[in-house]
């Protein structure tokens, strides 16, 4: 009896094990494939930093949104808070609307409202609990730009521009995606590695 | 009177002595010299280029990190133990951040010295990542860490994406070194 006992407890302990380990194994830099381009994104709802729900389609421009992976304590992000906050401001007026994703599991809520707060971002910044965005968008940086169309139709994906310093930027890449599909041009170059903060999955 | 006198000079005496004997014992006399930092290497993608494809003897692992990246830290202490275990005989190995610039002689040099860390060390110094991004790797969106293994022809043949599975790595390691000794 009591070694039968023994035996199913050993086996409940190995798939315990069994499930940390598969847990652990995720989290360590295999981030799902990125939607190819031209793929449609799904409408998605998440929290926003006043906890109230918000879909993509109740946020979305006339003329597209872009969705950008951004972070509170990443280095590479805070020296991009300037340029995104233009970009809303530049986009807002042209029917494009920007809107911020926080997925690191280390910064709540209270924490990406206060950092919006003190860096003046306007743009709404939702909450992905659970990285469940970041995952199905295939994001791994902070930050990393979604450009998608009216009709939620995957244009551009990417860095926000080729440097972190911005007296070095070069190659305006989200900018110019946007600009193009505004002149009702294709966008030339559709994607350019984002480099920037892992995203701390949860 | 004549007590006070003598008394709290004697004893403000006593008491001077008291906190300079620790700071005499500590640094001897005058300051303690400080230990030089690392120095870091800036390379451009060209380099970067150079320094993996350059003809070798050993396997050559690199390891691109960040002072701001946590991962990159947690797993340095692993990396360090792994160098110092394996360099001096059969191994090359050589660290690359991905800082900015400004801290080449700050906080990339101050970080590897806390770590002890004696491993060659560069800082990519480019205005555009993408480029040496792409070289390394095509299928590397640039997270941080990333840990790959090169055999002496140049072929990768250990990648890893975040934080570094150290068994794997040492399994992979064990690998290429007897593989290039039997050669």
């Amino acid at each position: 009896m009591r070694a039968k006992n023994l035996s199913i407890l050993f086996a409940a302990l190995f798939v315990i094990a069994g499930a940390v380990l598969a847990t652990g194994a995720r989290a360590e830099g295999e981030v799902p494939a990125p939607p190819a381009i031209g793929a449609t994104i799904e409408d998605f709802t998440l929290p926003g930093v006043d906890n109230k729900d918000r879909s993509l389609k109740s946020l979305a421009g006339k003329n597209g949104t872009v969705l950008l992976f951004i972070a509170v304590q990443c280095p590479v992000s805070n020296a991009y808070n300037e340029r995104m906050e233009k970009l809303a401001a530049d986009y807002k007026a042209k029917g494009i609307a920007v809107i911020g994703i926080n997925s690191n599991v280390a910064e709540d809520a209270a924490a990406v409202k206060a950092h919006a707060a003190e860096h003046k971002l306007s743009f709404p910044i939702l909450k992905d609990p659970g990285n469940k965005i970041a995952d199905r968008l295939g994001a791994s940086v902070t930050p990393e730009a979604y450009f998608i169309d009216m009709n939620n139709k995957l244009l551009y994906h990417g860095r926000i521009d080729n440097s972190r310093n911005a007296a070095q930027v070069e190659s305006n890449d989200l900018r110019n995606a946007l600009d193009s599909v505004l002149s009702g041009k294709a966008v030339e170059k559709t994607e350019a590695k984002a480099f920037g903060c892992s995203i701390k999955r949860g | 009177m004549r007590f006070t006198k003598i008394v709290i000079p004697v004893a403000l005496c006593v008491l001077s002595l008291g906190f300079a004997a620790p700071a005499q014992r500590k640094y001897g006399r005058g300051t303690k010299p400080k230990e030089p930092l690392p120095v870091v290497s800036a390379i451009d993608t060209d380099a970067l280029k150079g320094l993996i494809t350059q003809q070798r003897e050993r396997p050559l692992l690199v390891n691109f990190w960040a002072t701001f990246c946590d991962p990159c830290r947690d797993e340095f202490p692993d990396l360090v133990k792994i160098d110092k275990e394996y360099r001096p005989q059969s191994l090359d190995f050589v660290t690359v951040s991905l800082d900015d610039i400004d801290q080449l002689k700050t906080d990339v040099p101050k970080f590897l010295s806390s770590m002890k860390a004696t491993m060659p060390a560069y800082l990519l110094n480019v205005t555009d990542p993408e480029p040496a991004i792409n070289f390394i790797d095509r299928r590397w969106q640039g997270d941080l860490p990333a840990t790959y293994l090169y055999n002496e022809k140049g072929e990768v043949i250990y990648r890893h994406i975040g934080r570094v599975n150290t068994a794997e790595l040492r399994e992979a390691i064990e690998k290429a070194v007897k593989k290039g000794a039997g050669q």
